[in-house]
């Protein structure tokens, strides 16, 4: 799709079903720390889904809370506190996320150019499922019109990149009412199903999310399981 | 993006992690290069220690914010903080606009000097950039 475009460059990619946020982010830094230290030679992407979770980015965002706090204990769903940019934000089923570990300086990218790859990769999956998102000066992210439909949000640890994308297929959209996502007030948070006004295929929406990984980035990724990550 | 020959590299001393480093009355100096402003962005909020905390060479300090994404600051000599820049509080814009003036980050009592003289010096620090 670019001067980049270099098939032959291959990243490995886990495809996880569901993990819990606490233990992908264990996993995360495990594979950031061994990229850092040349354990982990290749680039990684894993692409999963999270039981439902509330987190807040590294400027909090608790203020951003549109209930209680005793509501959220309530509804059983856990609040955990990342390093990543930006501020609260929600996970859960029907959402798909993609957490890239990658050594920046290898892109040759910037750390803006990347953001805006990432939010390419959104642009091109909704298409593909026939939603028409774009960016907007608002936020980063991708939006359809003022409403949000995946999120983004990065940390960078001695060049090497990790947390990422989220991107909203189909989740309940109820718990996004709980707060004001990314700290922004007066926003909706949206999804492409409830744009399409029809049930997606997660398995579909996944497929098309991997290609256009590879599209915007120019790689192959090559599939590997949990057990042959360090 | 800046090419690299358009990129400012004063005469100071730059760790591997882009933070640069600058020996004055009192204490070291610390911030983040021309070049590393360039790639994050525009720099939206800045995380900096407490005075008064110590932290090895190398530990992490704090963290600069840019478009969603947010990278960790590392101490180019170990020692003590002895002062940092509250303006980046209300001005964290200052980053890209002065990294090496007002964009400053924090002062630092070196442990050991003799890890300042151990840095790039500016020509080292740019035949890295051209990588």
């Amino acid at each position: 799709m670019d001067a980049f475009d270099n098939r032959s460059l291959k990243w490995v990619c886990a495809q996880i079903a569901s993990m819990d946020y606490a233990e992908a982010l264990d996993l995360q830094r495990r594979l950031v720390s061994a990229r850092i230290a040349g354990n982990l030679d290749r680039n990684a992407v894993l692409i999963l889904e999270h039981s439902p979770v509330f987190t807040l980015g590294r400027r909090g965002g608790l203020e951003n809370l549109k209930v209680p706090e005793s509501f959220l204990k309530q509804s059983g769903i856990p609040v955990v506190q990342v390093e990543r940019g930006g501020t609260i934000t929600y996970h859960g089923p029907g959402q798909l996320v993609v957490y890239p570990i990658v050594r920046l300086r290898d892109l040759k990218m910037r750390v803006v150019d990347y953001v805006e790859r990432l939010e390419e990769v959104m642009i091109l999956t909704a298409a593909d499922l026939g939603v028409q998102a774009e960016r907007n000066a608002l936020n980063r992210g991708v939006w359809v019109e003022n409403r949000k439909l995946g999120s983004i949000g990065v940390a960078i640890r001695r060049g090497v990149s990790f947390h990422g994308l989220a991107l909203n297929i189909d989740p309940s959209l109820a718990p996004f009412g709980w707060v004001h996502p990314c700290g922004l007030q007066g926003i909706r948070m949206t999804s492409v199903s409830k744009e399409r006004d029809c049930p997606v295929s997660m398995t579909l929406a996944r497929e098309v999310l991997t290609r256009r990984i590879e599209d915007v980035f120019g790689v192959q990724l090559v599939m590997t399981d949990l057990k042959s990550l360090p | 993006m800046k090419e690299i020959d358009d990129l400012t590299i004063p005469d100071l001393r730059f760790a591997q992690d882009h933070e640069w480093a600058k020996l004055e009355d009192g204490g070291v100096r610390v911030g983040i290069s021309d070049y590393a402003q360039d790639q994050l962005g525009d720099v939206v909020y800045v995380e900096l220690p407490q005075v008064g905390e110590t932290f090895e060479q190398g530990a992490v300090f704090g963290a600069v914010e840019s478009v969603k994404a947010v990278s960790e600051l590392y101490m180019p000599v170990g020692g003590r903080i002895l002062a940092v820049n509250e303006k980046l509080e209300k001005a964290p814009e200052l980053v890209n606009a002065d990294p090496y003036g007002d964009g400053w980050m924090i002062v630092v009592e070196p442990a050991d000097l003799r890890q300042l003289d151990a840095l790039m010096n500016s020509a080292q620090y740019l035949a890295v950039l051209k990588g």
